[in-house]
């Protein structure tokens, strides 16, 4: 269940490492968590020196790995993302872990292929 | 008669069978040194199978007249044990795969054709089928503008709907990274910058390239 203020790891080499969710995009109701496929805004909470991305820096993330158990056939052991631009391209060039075959279905199929196993 | 008629029937039935060898004899020598023992334990497993039916043929035309259920019983220890450590997939056959893997090599093949066609550059038609399971073949090309993508990506909807029907999804508008996603076929269409930026054909270096029948260096 990612909400604003959650904490998240950046699962490719983009630069960041840990991101802080600030909104969860396409909550529409008055209450809607993020889980695999969805879209978020997130901050950088932590980045590594020398690379384009930097602390503070208000970023788009999709959601890749998740920790909770809601109809999801993997359970992974933390929360984690991969950072994306406006239209969709991934900021890395490379995806880390395993990534689940869902985000085919929900058109993030440049993250699956970047990765390196999909279950 | 009858027996003359089976015997006719398995030598009719050989050269196809032995047919499909050499393609796959061929992919496995021109895959290189790295995957070559899969692929040539793979290409030795037709020939027992080969072997089953050519030798349960002869001797069913030749035991026509004797008692049959023995004589099968014991043929089938002696395959049993001469074959008995070769597991088979319980699924498709190997024919329906080979018809499936022809069909959307046909299938990549045509659309990396009309890429070529709207004056695409780099054109690199890889089978990943061995490196991921989602998919089959990955089309990766080069080009130079939005407009042109769009061209691209456009055409090679319109085949994909017509001549296979298959629908693509991704995306929709032309993109520094367009992605068509039809299943079996993946196509990358990226500009120069990205897709040096990206560099997905080393990613999947393992991958099988697949000769083009065209040129595809456009300069």
């Amino acid at each position: 269940m990612i909400q604003p203020q959650t904490l998240l790891n950046v699962a490719d080499n983009s630069g960041a490492r840990k991101l802080m969710c600030i909104r969860v995009i396409g909550a529409a109701g008055n209450q809607r968590y993020a889980r695999i496929g969805d879209v978020i805004v997130a901050v950088i909470k932590d980045a590594v020196p020398q690379m384009p991305l930097e602390r503070s820096e208000v970023i788009r993330a999709v959601i890749v790995q998740f920790k909770c158990e809601d109809g999801i056939i993997i359970r992974y052991d933390d929360n984690a993302a991969v950072i994306i631009d406006q239209k969709g391209n991934p900021k890395g060039t490379r995806v880390f872990g395993a990534i689940a075959e869902e985000l085919r279905e929900l058109n993030f199929t440049k993250i699956v292929s970047l990765a390196p196993e999909v279950l | 008669m009858g027996g003359a008629a089976i015997s006719s029937h398995g030598l009719a039935c050989a050269p196809p069978a032995a047919v499909p060898l050499n393609p796959r004899a061929r992919r496995a020598s021109a895959a290189g040194h790295r995957s070559s023992p899969r692929l040539l334990l793979r290409s030795d497993l037709p020939p027992p199978a080969v072997l089953c039916r050519a030798r349960s043929q002869s001797s069913s035309s030749s035991n026509v007249n004797f008692g049959r259920g023995d004589d099968a019983d014991k043929l089938l220890e002696d395959l049993l044990k001469q074959h008995g450590e070769v597991v088979y997939s319980s699924g498709a056959s190997p024919a329906a795969e080979a018809d499936d893997d022809a069909e959307c090599l046909s299938f990549a093949v045509s659309l990396a054709k009309a890429a070529s066609e709207i004056k695409a550059a780099d054109i690199r038609v890889l089978c990943v089928k061995r490196l991921v399971y989602w998919t089959r073949f990955f089309i990766i090309l080069t080009a130079f503008s939005n407009a042109q993508i769009d061209a691209i990506s456009s055409k090679m909807r319109d085949i994909g709907e017509k001549q296979f029907s298959k629908v693509a999804s991704g995306d929709t508008k032309p993109n520094s990274w367009t992605l068509l996603d039809f299943g079996d076929v993946v196509v990358h269409i990226f500009l120069p910058q990205q897709r040096a930026f990206y560099n997905l054909e080393e990613f999947y270096g393992n991958a099988t390239p697949i000769e083009l029948p065209f040129d595809t260096q456009w300069q």
